[in-house]
């Protein structure tokens, strides 16, 4: 799992160093830092980490520790990879029946129709969802195209 | 090394005037190559010192060659009569229990001939059979040209990327149903009109279903699913979906968004068939009645074959397999 970390830390050189090791022990691998000299707020500089830990128990075994070190996580976030679907239905098609699917995160970005009152109706959608759910969307927008006999034409 | 020809259909006639225009190069591999043996509906052509190739590559029938023609005789006697060594298996394409050519290639591989084929039909009943066959009788079985016609599919995965495990392929299996689609990018035709003139420009089956529906993709890739993804799949496991429920509107829609619509087939933890939107920037965005296979690689990444998938252009991929076939004897000799 990846996480978006804001940590405070003391205006003192070697605090940062000292603030990365108790993510290395337990098995955090830090893809970028960013250090806010500029938002610094008294006697504490925010530095942004993006880290991936192996679970989430890593995760809080690292905050205990650094705690331990008088460093405090003052925001922690989980980033989420998303996909994006585009996709055009043919046939007369809900879209609240899109909406009202109970995959987590699905949100329609946008959506072209054309020829809305024809029988050869057509519908171009831009979706996004967390990486994880896309297959699972795919499968969906799959079911629901075939209840309401529309022809899926998903991107490759 | 002698060869027969079983089916003197659009390929087989076409092969043998390949033959006969390349028998030069051919015989840089094998000085003795000749082929013995020719068969249609109406007979067989049988003569081991070897046909006048000049004289089948004018003929229209075999009953035109007049000597050695055994009228009324079947392909599977002139396989087991013939002695030949390699035969190109080209009868029309049955997809529904893949005869006469399932038993055509069957008898030639338990006979102890090398088999090249164009025909889809007995590779999408019975790949796994067929291939144990070969396997059991030390026999080879090559089949370049059923999938994507004058591309090098097989060829490529097996001498090209030994080392890579493919991960996905996907690509545009049908000409026919290209050129409709092209047709209604380019030109905003409907798609009854578009049929209509691939039909008159002699470039759908018989029956139209076959492409539009997209039969004729749904076997290449059970064919390719077989071979090269080494699963064991048959047509019915192929999710299909085709090309007659395509609107205007909707080529329209997804061109306005940089889209194309092609039919393509992907063979990755599904098999499908189905219409899809193509980025214009796509490898795969390629028009007209071409076809293009694109693979991905561990190693290599991404690789993209385009060419013509079917017409007089397969006998590039067939005479290549008897090439192959030739330079394997002379090695091992």
């Amino acid at each position: 799992m990846r996480l978006d970390l804001t940590l405070a830390l003391v205006d003192r050189p070697g605090q940062l160093v000292k603030a990365l090791e108790p993510i290395a022990k337990n098995g955090g691998n830090i893809i970028s830092i960013i250090h806010e000299r500029e938002k610094t707020a008294g006697m504490y500089v925010p530095v942004s980490l993006v880290v991936d830990f192996p679970a989430y128990e890593n995760f809080w075994k690292a905050r205990e520790d650094l705690e331990k070190i008088d460093v405090n996580v003052v925001k922690s976030e989980e980033v989420i990879e998303r996909a994006n679907i585009t996709a055009i239905l043919i046939g007369k098609f809900d879209l609240k029946r899109i909406l009202e699917t109970k995959i987590k995160g699905l949100r329609i970005i946008d959506f072209e129709v054309s020829a809305p009152t024809s029988k050869e109706a057509c519908i171009k959608l831009n979706l996004e969802i967390p990486m994880e759910s896309a297959d699972e969307a795919m499968r969906e927008l799959k079911r629901i195209s075939r209840e309401e006999n529309a022809i899926l034409v998903s991107s490759i | 090394m002698r060869l027969i020809i079983i089916g003197f259909g659009f390929i087989g006639k076409n092969l043998a005037k390949t033959i006969f225009q390349k028998v030069e190069l051919i015989k840089q591999f094998d000085r003795g190559f000749k082929i013995i043996g020719v068969s249609d509906i109406q007979g067989y052509l049988l003569d081991e010192k070897g046909l006048d190739l000049e004289r089948l590559s004018r003929i229209s029938a075999v009953s035109d060659y007049d000597e050695c023609f055994f009228k009324g005789g079947s392909s599977l006697e002139l396989i087991n009569k013939s002695g030949a060594q390699i035969a190109v298996e080209a009868t029309p394409t049955n997809i529904r229990d893949g005869e006469p050519g399932l038993t055509h290639i069957k008898r030639a591989l338990t006979s102890g001939i090398d088999v090249v084929t164009s025909n889809k039909g007995p590779l999408v009943v019975a790949f796994r059979d067929l291939e144990s066959l070969a396997e059991a009788n030390e026999r080879e079985l090559r089949y370049e040209g059923t999938v994507a016609g004058a591309m090098p599919v097989f060829s490529l995965v097996d001498e090209c990327l030994q080392g890579d495990r493919i991960v996905k392929i996907s690509g545009i299996l049908n000409g026919t149903t290209n050129f409709i689609l092209s047709k209604m990018y380019f030109e905003g035709t409907s798609f009854e009109m578009a049929l209509k003139e691939a039909q008159e420009r002699g470039i759908t089956e018989r029956d139209p279903a076959y492409d539009v529906d997209g039969i004729d993709a749904a076997c290449k890739v059970v064919i390719l699913a077989n071979a090269i993804m080494k699963r064991s799949v048959k047509l019915e496991d192929i999710e299909r979906v085709g090309i007659r429920g395509i609107t205007s509107e909707a080529v329209s829609l997804a061109k306005r968004s940089n889209y194309v619509i092609k039919l393509i087939g992907t063979i990755d933890k599904n098999l499908e068939v189905a219409p899809k939107l193509v980025p214009i920037n796509h490898p795969l965005c390629v028009h007209g009645t071409l076809n293009a296979l694109h693979f991905e690689t561990d190693l290599a990444k991404e690789l993209t074959v385009v060419g013509y998938g079917a017409g007089k252009e397969t006998v590039s991929a067939v005479l290549n397999d008897i090439i192959s076939i030739l330079k394997r004897k002379a090695g091992s000799a």
